[in-house]
């Protein structure tokens, strides 16, 4: 594969506190984790990740809570700043990037879903999924015609009017989703974006989600900490466990050749069954 | 459960690091008062004999000071009974008695002697009446001497009594004291000889002194007064002082500028509001107050209204409703900023809260002082001091508005490419709105009460003739004005909280 990859993470750090260039270097000088807790008071938050996003990819990170997944996601489009590391984005060094280009990167060309929708709870669904246009200054006729267009592609046309707080969860979260793709963005950003969903509706919306991604062949980096989730949904994953990536692989790759003890006690909770389905249902 | 259930095992080294001396004895007391479900009375020997000591070694100082205080009433009674000399003041009054008497009667001897029988006569009948008032105060100077013995047996009983309950109530109180602890270790444990020892300082520093100025007959002034010079504070008042006048000097054309601000505005609302024939400017009340609250709250505006116009208040309200007016609008302009910024940062705010309580804090005429020196007399100070009270709340609701709102909902505008500007009025300032409005209508509020202190420097409206009523007693005139003031503090409430509500269906 000759193409840049759309995302790219090289080794990169955060460690949280109050000293954090000691502890960085003493970081790099071998000390462990708890070394530093006790040293410096920081906490490592990520240590060393490297990986990267190819076009088309639906990029699963899997993690407990507290791994340091959704940190790592954060550091994509700069909403958490690195303490080491490099970060390109679709072809440009997002560190290097000044608060007007990052605005720009962020408004045009990357998209996100959060955990908790964060929707605004003032606004219509028409005007929240049109937000990301709005700040970037596009005329109302624009905005309308957009939300229209993206509400009707998650299935909520006919909803345009309401207010979030009216719909339920699943449909509050469609409408998170026609919001991160109003902006046609390169890539989407997914923060457990089903996570907070009951199970029936977390079901049905990851079905709607994998028809859409095929459908638009969107770059995908997917936070989660549902190994199930993961292989229906990932071309490829990475476990992540104590702010570590262990392990980077197809679905495929993860279940049968786990790397290690920790890998393989997630992929024996899968059923062996539904697995081999699963596994069929790959390209 | 009749039987005493002990303790859980890990209680004991548990009990032993909290009491620290003395843990067999404590630890069956605790198993006892904590195994049964109805108070049993115990007796502490410790506590009876060293009472305050022993509860000052035990860090109890709750019962520490309670003890002290009512062992010390009980103490000034021993000692007034035993010591005191309970019929002096009587006796010196006595004596003092006599000696006039006695020179009445030298002068009635100097006015017979002269053949001057009526004044003579007069002068005999007071000192008649001297003596008799003499004698009365020595009666009484006895029966105070007689009543030393019931002193001391009532101080002693009461000291006894004190000490008895102590004893009874300490292990209780320690057992508690016990539970607080394992659940906040800084509360204090042990037996620490530093706490005994500050204990016995502060009872040996008390007791005595105490006791003797309650018994003895002369008192060193010492112990009556604080022993200091009138000097320091007049050296700091002249710094005040000074620094007042330095401050006015170098900032003249500043105070100037202001005063001649304020006085625009609010002469400018004035006019506007009282030059505009009366009847349109009610209409703009009412309708204003229908379109903003609805129809009840219009039929409050014209209610009050139609009073102030009745009374005669109409010109003097207006000029109240444009000084609040102008304060009220000074408060949103600086208070609505320093919120947003203390709302955004922690730290600000954690300067800025201090501030904000003295502000709230210092009675209110204080305001006046500076205000007056600064910018003299009449409306401007009032505004000022009127601002400085009403700014408060509105900082504080503004900065609790801002805090409110969700991090994620943030976190979100933000990664849509939301600059800080776009993040504050999309996001910010539309969902902090409903605590920013609360701050409003408080601001207004306490802007309204500031009135009648405004009306001391010579601010003019309803607070002058409140004042005025105040001077010359005419009360009568003053209550009305004050329900004037009153009506209008409730309409502005009913309409910022009704165009409120109205706007969140």
């Amino acid at each position: 594969m000759t193409e840049e990859p759309v995302i790219e993470l090289e080794g990169v750090w955060k460690i949280y506190g109050a000293n954090v260039e000691a502890a960085m270097a003493d970081t790099r000088a071998g000390s462990s984790k708890s070394d530093i807790l006790e040293r410096y008071g920081a906490v490592v938050g990520i240590a060393d990740a490297s990986f990267a996003v190819l076009r088309g990819e639906v990029f699963c990170i899997m993690g407990l809570s507290g791994s340091g997944k959704s940190t790592l996601l954060r550091h994509v489009n700069r909403l958490v700043e690195p303490t080491a590391g490099s970060v390109r984005v679709l072809g440009q060094d997002v560190l290097a990037l000044d608060a007007a280009a990052l605005r720009r990167l962020r408004a045009e060309r990357v998209g996100m879903v959060f955990q908790h929708m964060a929707l605004l709870p003032h606004r219509s669904v028409r005007d929240n999924v049109a937000y990301p246009l709005e700040i970037r200054g596009a005329p109302l006729a624009r905005r309308w015609e957009v939300s229209a267009e993206k509400l009707h592609l998650v299935g909520l046309a006919g909803y345009a009017d309401r207010f979030p707080h009216e719909l339920s969860g699943g449909m509050q979260q469609r409408v998170g989703l026609a919001r991160a793709l109003a902006s046609d963005p390169e890539l989407l950003l997914m923060d457990e974006p089903f996570s907070s969903l009951d199970p029936l509706i977390r079901r049905d919306l990851q079905d709607q989600f994998l028809v859409l991604s095929r459908q638009l062949g969107k770059t995908t980096l997917f936070v989660t900490h549902d190994m199930d989730e993961a292989i229906r949904i990932g071309s490829r994953i990475a476990i992540m466990k104590d702010g570590q990536i262990v392990q980077v692989g197809t679905p495929a790759e993860i279940v049968t050749r786990p790397v290690n003890d920790y890998v393989r006690s997630f992929v024996q909770g899968i059923a062996r069954d539904r697995l081999v389905a699963e596994l069929e249902r790959l390209p | 459960m009749t039987t005493a259930v002990p303790l859980e095992d890990e209680s004991l080294p548990m009990v032993r690091r909290f009491v620290g001396r003395n843990t067999t004895y404590y630890h069956s007391v605790f198993a006892r008062i904590h195994g049964e479900s109805a108070f049993r009375p115990g007796f502490n020997g410790a506590a009876a004999l060293a009472g305050p000591l022993w509860a000052g070694a035990r860090g109890l100082w709750g019962s520490f000071w309670t003890l002290v205080v009512t062992e010390l009433l009980a103490l000034v009674l021993l000692g007034r009974g035993w010591f005191g000399d309970l019929g002096a003041d009587s006796r010196l009054h006595a004596a003092k008695l006599a000696a006039v008497a006695q020179t009445r009667d030298m002068d009635a001897k100097v006015a017979l002697q002269a053949g001057d029988p009526g004044t003579a006569e007069t002068f005999h009948r007071i000192a008649v009446n001297l003596h008799a008032a003499a004698d009365n105060a020595l009666a009484q100077a006895q029966q105070a001497a007689d009543s030393a013995p019931r002193l001391v047996v009532l101080g002693i009983a009461l000291w006894l009594f004190l000490r008895l309950a102590f004893a009874i109530a300490a292990n209780p109180l320690y057992a508690r004291r016990y539970v607080a602890w394992r659940t906040r270790p800084a509360v204090g444990s042990g037996f620490d000889v530093r706490r005994l020892l500050l204990a016995v300082l502060l009872v040996l520093l008390m007791y005595p002194v105490t006791v003797f100025r309650f018994t003895a007959a002369e008192v060193p002034v010492v112990l009556l007064h604080v022993p200091v010079a009138g000097t320091l504070a007049g050296v700091l008042a002249g710094w005040i002082d000074a620094g007042f006048a330095a401050l006015y000097s170098h900032g003249a054309g500043f105070f100037d500028g202001m005063r001649d601000v304020i006085r625009f505005v609010v002469h400018a609302l004035e006019t506007v509001l009282v030059s505009t024939p009366w009847m349109v400017t009610m209409a703009l009340f009412v309708v204003g107050s229908w379109h903003a609250a609805g129809r009840r709250v219009a039929m409050l505006t014209g209610g009050a209204v139609a009073y102030i116009a009745v009374i005669g208040l109409w010109e003097l309200s207006m000029q109240t409703v444009a000084l609040v007016a102008t304060a009220a609008a000074g408060c949103v302009a600086l208070g609505l900023p320093l919120g947003i910024w203390c709302g955004r940062s922690p730290r600000a705010f954690r300067l800025v809260r201090p501030l904000l309580d003295l502000m709230q804090t210092m009675p209110a005429m204080v305001y006046l002082i500076p205000a007056i020196a600064f910018l003299g007399t009449g409306t401007p100070p009032g505004v000022v001091a009127t601002l400085c009270f009403g700014l408060p709340p509105m900082v504080r609701l503004t900065a609790l508005g801002i805090q409110q709102v969700p991090a994620e909902v943030c976190e979100a505008a933000r990664a849509y490419g939301a600059s800080d500007w776009q993040l504050l009025c999309g996001v910010e300032l539309p969902l902090a709105r409903p605590s920013i409005m609360a701050g409003v209508s408080q601001t207004l509020l306490m802007c309204l009460s500031m009135v009648v202190v405004a009306a001391l420097v010579g601010a003019q409206g309803l607070g002058t003739v409140v004042l005025e009523s105040l001077q010359y007693a005419a009360s009568g005139r003053g209550i009305l004005a004050g329900f004037a003031i009153l009506l209008c503090a409730v309409v502005i409430d009913r309409v910022v909280q009704g165009a409120f509500a109205a706007d969140d269906k």
